[in-house]
């Protein structure tokens, strides 16, 4: 027994991936448990019942789940929790949720007393009709998604074999003249198609929206895709143009200002979730189609209405991309239920080591508060105190002494506050995208840097997801959403896009020492340091000396 | 039946030697040797408290109904079968006709085979003596065992034919046997034998029955596996009218009839049971793993219990829980361990109670007491891990406090607590040893399913009449010892181990294999004891090992077990993300250490720790500096310490110790710091126990009056200050007290009184002087002055009352208060009743009521006002 394997009494897998056996451990596991954690050198894998039912979705007993984890474990697996594994497996496929030819949707039993307690919950009573035979209930259609939901908190899960609905067909293929799907994207489409619907989750920058463009070419159907801005739209459309046999007049772009519905529909969350006296106007743009894939990009972002509306699609096939699938809210597991178990997920420091994501350095820079702002600092409001940290006078000059440092490259300044930007904007000479900046004049300006027109970008949060900036190698954080993990990851994806010459990117996050701004950071870095990204810390003193 | 206590007086007294028939239990035992004596008194150890005088003393405490009882209750389901059958069996019974009623006509091979060990078995408890050809079941077993209308047998059967036509006219007895078809006789005697004998006559009954109405078969079909009896009317139906000619339905009382039990037997092939079960049911073996890995998982969960009771005392460590009044661990308590141990409450239950048992905690007997760790307990972590483990298993072992009650409740409906009282049962070692022994039985790496066992143990122990309860105990306590044996790794995987077996005092499986089944040899006139019987099938109990035999078994186990224990650690991978993983145990400084550096996040095979702040602090303030730490982490890290740790240990430093706090009682400060120097460089200062804080302030541990004085001596001239700084301007001290009142003013005379009390007082002088002066007729009593109270007698005291009340007029009495104080009053009485008398009163002007014994007497006014 030695195995590269520990199981925890928790239901923590530590994983020892230096072991020579830690490739096959980690194929045999990947299944069942869900990579929490991908630190140097061990990483931490959970099994949850979520991760055990989506096993047993995807064809695995737990007899393979018991073996693998037998096998491979370098001390004895705590038979408590082998029994509760077989126990929780057993739980899936007693109830199937399934198409009847007279009844339709029906929810049918393998073990009665499952059924009778369930259809005494009750969550799960107004989601049924009438009771067919002892084993079957009449299930109201559009409580697909709902009752799969209510079943999941209750814990049985209902296997969905009542299938997908095909949609409107529509040609697309992938136009792959000079590059082609790289392995692992062509592996998560596969997986993604093989699921039915589900979520992946692949690094920023390693090509998600070609994973959409290669679902859409298997779906070869009618599509709508939810983004999170309108820049993102027109950089999806971009894409899927270049990538695919799709033409600018087959892809429509749903947004405030335009209201296009063509057989590909890119549209926003922001216009779904536009409230009007009380209803959402736009989300019947869900039905305005026989949609045959629903893409949502940053699945991570999914606002709660869209959460609602979702339930309903449940016929339709579903696919969620997303880098970091940790949300704040907690709500990881609605998007699970909803969406689709997680189909593909690939540890960021994989993809590095392929060579698809830039390796990235990234530094902690540490800024001395002066007497007066600590003093300042110390009397400020708790509700301003972060504030003030974050934007402290001393962030500026390191900031410049950064982009001294990294003169003649692409570097993307990151803030919080409009005014820190600003004024950063001001020193560095250099222009701002902010919220109010119009969308006309954020493409002109993120044209202008891709093209290194100009060398130095201020933005806010506007850009924290899914802008395309192949060229940013140098990123500057300067403050952020208090403790945002998945901003932080996000933020560093804006330079993760390989470059071309192949040299490394660089995450420089300035941060106020002694004050909860490096607390927020300690936070906003879990992340990331989990997925292997080792943060270098230095002093902004040597790093003004040092210039 | 002959008396069993004393041999018949006009027979040979002297002991019957081996070979004639004893007549009596006494004589039997008597003929019996001295292993085998032992071996009665060992299956039967009430039988010597207090230990008899003399075998007739023996056979006679033997036959008592208590231990009669207990040992029927100790058989096993087949003795006891066995036993029931002799129950029924004709007395003396020879061997065939039992052996007959036992395996029934078809002669049941099973049953044959396991019967002569059966009734040795009965023999040896001394419940059947009497050679072969007559078997005799001790007097009160047979009471306890025979079928009667109040007690149904558990063989369902009812009385023979004799025995059910006692009290029968012998005119009707000859009906029934001319009807049956047998001629009839001159006697009801021979009537009944010749009944009986066509009954028992399997041919010439079934002959019978073959000419029985259809539905007449049915009835005794319904009623031949018992209960036998059953109502009629008074004209019953055809069919249960040839039965009841016949006699093949008995009338046992108006309206009831009963299938006699020859009939029943006949019915039954012959079977006094419907089910024999001659041998246990085999425990059968669910699955079968590779036994190095059932020894493996064994050891793993063996390192687990280890772990959790250490951590379950550490959390306990600085003050446990407190004992409730009543005794034992409050469910808030429980719940909050359970918390802490990340277990649910009914396994921390029996972790606690694992700990208590193997004596490792106990209350600390204080006044207000708590539970803590006894001195057992460092010395047990002091010891190898297999042997601490060893220590938690035999305490386990032996232990009669069951953590599985925990939770339930009493007979009086109070909640049994953790570490409270009435968690004792007796049966649970060896129920404990039971479960295991039948866990041995199976090949190594089998493991049993647990109604298997249960079954098996419920053959074993099988008990009689309904008792539901105790029943369950033994099912339940079964069913623990499979889930706490596998708690503390005695199994792996529901698996005996290696461990398990040696702490048994078993040896290893293929050694045992050559042990099987022996087949019982022909002796089965011999006590159970001579027969070679394979050592599993013993219960333990029955042979108890010695303490030196338990310890080396104990000591076995814990040697093979050490092996596979996993070897303690020296170092820990530290991660980049400010967490560090132990892959395996770690060496026990080393743990500490790390507890106190960082907290634990997961725990298991290997431990996660995980940096904070605050855990960092705790390390500082443990008196540890961050050279200290650094060296401590690069000296026990695989890999090289990140910075994002380093920079940790480094900022938490940094700041800590940054404010410093202690205690003053005043301060000395000066803007002129060198007359500070000045101050504390003199040697008379000395004494005001001044240190400087900074250069301009001293502080100083004498009050600031001492202070002042100490500085005045020594020529300064100090001034004293406020709490918020201004100086404070001395004056002469002006002694104050607390707030207090002004006292209340203390007048000469009354206060002059208001014109309500004035009324009051003017009628109440008023009526005591119409009560005083209005003359009265003289009374036969002495007449009473004027200031004495009037005397009657208490009849004439009613009678006066009983007129004023007719007459409406008003009396004179003399009266004594509760508080003993006379007084005269005039009243009109209203009534008088109940010893009271409710009236007027002049005096007070309203309507009172009087107890008439305390009216010293009545008298009635003058009527003419003098």
């Amino acid at each position: 027994m030695n195995g590269p394997l520990i199981v925890q009494s928790d239901k923590t897998l530590l994983l020892e991936v230096d072991h020579e056996q830690a490739d096959a451990c980690r194929r045999a596991i990947a299944p069942f448990a869900e990579l929490e954690r991908a630190p140097e050198h061990i990483h931490t894998y959970r099994v949850t019942p979520l991760g055990l039912w989506n096993a047993r979705a995807a064809g695995h007993d737990a007899e393979q789940v018991v073996d693998a984890l037998v096998e491979f474990s370098r001390y004895p697996v705590p038979h408590a929790l082998l029994v509760d594994i077989a126990e929780t497996m057993d739980r899936y496929g007693r109830l199937t949720l399934s198409k009847h030819p007279a009844h339709g949707l029906v929810l049918t039993t393998t073990d009665r007393p499952v059924l009778e307690e369930i259809l005494r919950s009750k969550r799960v009573i107004p989601l049924v009709g009438n009771r067919i035979d002892p084993d079957t209930v009449a299930v109201h259609p559009s409580e697909r998604g709902q009752i799969k939901q209510t079943l999941l908190k209750l814990g049985w899960p209902a296997e969905d074999l009542a299938g997908y609905v095909d949609g409107e067909a529509h040609p697309i293929e992938l136009a792959e003249d000079g590059w082609a799907l790289r392995p692992y994207q062509k592996q998560a489409v596969e997986n993604f198609w093989h699921g039915g619907s589900g979520v992946v989750v692949l690094p920023c920058g390693a090509g998600k929206t070609l994973v959409g463009a290669g679902s859409m070419a298997q779906a070869k159907a009618t599509t709508l895709i939810l983004v999170t801005n309108t820049v993102s739209a027109r950089q999806w459309k971009h894409e899927l143009v270049k990538r695919t046999s799709l033409t600018e007049d087959e892809i429509g772009e749903y947004s405030g200002t335009r209201k296009e519905i063509r057989p590909v529909t890119i549209a926003t969350y922001q216009v779904l979730t536009t409230k009007r006296k009380g209803v959402y106007p736009h989300l019947e743009l869900f039905d305005s189609r026989d949609w045959g894939l629903i893409v949502y990009d940053e699945v991570h972002l999914l606002p709660a209405p869209v959460f609602k509306f979702t339930a309903d699609l449940q016929a339709r096939r579903r696919l969620g991309l997303t880098a970091t699938l940790v949300r704040e809210d907690g709500r990881e597991s609605d998007v699970f239920s909803l969406i689709g178990p997680k189909r593909f997920d690939a540890p960021w420091k994989e993809i590095e080591a392929q060579g698809y994501i830039a390796p990235a350095d990234c530094v902690e820079v540490r800024v001395n508060l002066t007497d007066s702002e600590r003093l300042a600092y110390a009397t400020a409001e708790t509700e301003e105190k972060y504030r003030f940290c974050a934007t402290t006078a001393t962030k500026r000059k390191v900031t410049e002494a950064l982009v001294r440092k990294f003169a003649g490259q692409q570097i993307l300044v990151i803030g919080q506050y409009i005014d820190q930007l600003d004024e950063l904007g001001e020193h560095l000479n250099a222009p701002v995208i902010k919220g109010e900046t119009s969308n006309a004049q954020r493409e002109k300006l993120f044209g202008a840097f891709r093209e290194g027109e100009i060398s130095v970008l201020v933005v806010s949060k506007v850009a924290n997801f899914s802008i395309d900036l192949p060229e940013a190698t140098v990123a500057i954080q300067v403050s952020g959403t208090f403790g945002s993990r998945q901003e932080e990851a996000q933020r560093l994806g804006r330079v993760l896009r390989p470059k071309a010459d192949g040299h490394q990117a660089h995450f420089y996050s300035v941060v106020a020492r002694d004050t909860i701004d490096q607390d927020f950071a300690a936070h906003r870095q879990r992340f990331l340091a989990e997925q292997g990204y080792a943060y270098r810390i230095v002093d902004a003193d040597e790093l003004l000396a040092d210039n | 039946m002959s008396t069993e206590e004393h041999p018949t007086p006009d027979r040979t007294p002297d002991p019957a030697p081996q070979g004639t028939a004893p007549r009596s239990l006494a004589e039997a035992l008597r003929a019996r040797d001295d292993a085998s004596l032992s071996a009665l008194l060992r299956t039967r150890p009430d039988l010597i408290t207090p230990v008899p005088t003399d075998l007739t003393q023996l056979a006679t405490r033997a036959g008592t109904r208590a231990s009669v009882v207990r040992a029927l209750e100790r058989l096993d389901r087949f003795a006891l079968q066995t036993a029931e059958a002799l129950a029924v069996a004709s007395d003396p019974a020879a061997r065939d006709e039992l052996l007959a009623l036992l395996a029934g006509d078809d002669n049941d091979p099973a049953v044959t085979a396991a019967f002569p060990h059966a009734l040795g078995t009965l023999r040896e408890q001394a419940l059947v003596w009497g050679p072969d050809d007559r078997l005799r079941l001790v007097r009160t077993a047979r009471e306890l065992l025979a079928p009667s209308p109040q007690h149904p047998s558990p063989t369902g059967l009812g009385p023979t034919v004799a025995e059910a036509t006692a009290g029968m006219s012998p005119g009707r007895i000859q009906e029934i046997v001319a009807e049956a078809g047998l001629p009839t006789t001159h006697d009801s005697v021979s009537a009944v034998a010749s009944l009986t004998a066509l009954f028992t006559d399997r041919s010439r009954m079934s002959a019978l029955l073959d000419t029985a109405p259809a539905e007449a078969v049915d009835v005794l079909s319904r009623l031949v596996w018992g209960p036998p009896y059953g109502q009629v009317t008074a004209d019953p139906a055809r069919h249960l009218r040839w039965l009841i000619d016949r006699g093949l339905l008995l009338p046992t009382a108006p309206g009831t009839v009963v299938l006699p039990r020859e009939v029943a037997l006949h019915l039954r092939a012959g079977r006094a049971h419907r089910v024999t079960e001659p041998v246990a049911p085999a425990v059968e073996a669910a699955r079968t793993h590779r036994p190095q890995v059932v020894d493996s998982a064994a050891a793993g969960q063996a390192y687990t219990a280890l772990a959790t009771v250490e951590e379950l005392l550490k959390d306990w460590h600085e003050g446990g829980p407190a004992v409730l009044r009543a005794g034992g661990l409050s469910v808030r308590d429980l719940k909050r361990t359970a918390v802490a141990l990340d277990v649910a409450e009914p396994i921390a239950a029996f972790w606690v109670e694992l700990a208590y048992a193997a004596g490792l905690l106990a209350s600390d007997g204080e006044a207000d007491e708590r539970y803590a760790a006894t001195p057992a307990y460092d010395e047990w972590l002091e010891r190898p891990a297999a042997e601490r483990w060893a220590t938690l298993t035999s305490a386990w072992l032996a232990a009669t406090r069951t953590a599985g009650l925990i939770g339930g409740r009493d007979t009086k409906d109070r909640t049994l607590s953790a570490l409270g009282p009435g968690l004792d049962r007796s049966a649970a070692p060896e129920v404990r040893h039971r479960v295991l022994a039948l866990l041995a039985t199976l090949p190594e790496g089998a493991a049993a399913t647990p109604d298997s066992v249960l079954a098996h143990l419920q053959w074993e122990r099988p008990l009689r009449g309904d008792r539901s309860a105790a029943e369950d105990l033994r099912a339940r306590l079964a069913r623990w010892t499979l889930s706490e044996s596998e708690l503390l790794g005695v199994t792996g995987r529901g698996a005996l181990s290696a461990q398990g077996r040696a702490l048994l005092g078993l040896p290893s499986a293929s050694a045992r294999e050559s042990g099987a089944r022996a087949p019982s040899g022909p002796g089965d006139k011999l006590p159970a004891h001579k027969h070679h019987r394979p050592a599993v099938e013993a219960p333990l109990s029955e042979t108890p090992r010695s303490p030196a035999e338990q310890a080396a078994a104990v000591a076995h186990a814990a040697r093979l077990l050490a092996p596979l224990l996993p070897e303690p650690l020296d170092h820990v991978l530290l991660q980049a993300d400010l967490t560090a993983v132990a892959p395996g145990p770690l060496e026990r400084p080393l743990a500490d250490t790390l507890g106190v550096l960082a907290d634990v996040e997961s725990k298991g095979g290997a431990t996660v720790y995980r940096f904070t702040p605050g855990s960092v602090r705790r390390a500082l303030d443990a008196g540890r500096s961050a050279s200290d730490l650094h060296a401590f982490l690069a000296a026990h890290s695989r890999t090289p310490v990140p910075q994002p740790l380093a920079y940790l240990i480094d900022d938490v430093a940094r700041r800590h110790g940054h404010l410093r706090i202690g205690a003053a009682s005043a301060y000395v400060r000066c803007d002129d710091d060198a007359l500070l120097s000045e101050i504390l460089a003199d040697k008379r200062s000395q004494g005001l126990r001044l240190r400087r804080l900074a250069p301009t302030v001293l502080a100083a541990l004498a009050d600031p009056a001492a202070l002042l004085e100490g500085l005045r001596s020594m020529g300064f001239a100090p001034a004293a200050e406020s709490a918020e700084g201004d100086v404070l301007i001395t004056r002469a001290h002006a002694h104050r007290t607390p707030p207090r009142s002004a006292p209340v003013p203390v007048p000469d005379g009354p206060p002059v009184p208001d014109a309500t009390l004035l009324g009051a007082a003017v009628r109440a002088i008023r009526a005591g002087d119409l009560a005083s002066t209005t003359p009265r007729k003289d009374t036969q009593a002495p007449a009473p002055g004027n200031s004495e109270l009037p005397r009657t007698s208490s009849a004439e005291t009613l009678a006066t009352m009983q007129a004023a009340v007719m007459t409406g007029e008003a009396v004179w009495i003399g009266y004594v208060n509760a508080e003993g104080a006379a007084s005269q009053r005039v009243i009109a009485p209203i009534r008088v009743e109940g010893g009271f008398v409710t009236a007027y009163d002049h005096t007070a002007d309203e309507v009172r009521t009087y107890p008439l014994h305390r009216v010293t007497g009545v008298a009635e006014l003058a009527d003419d006002q003098p």
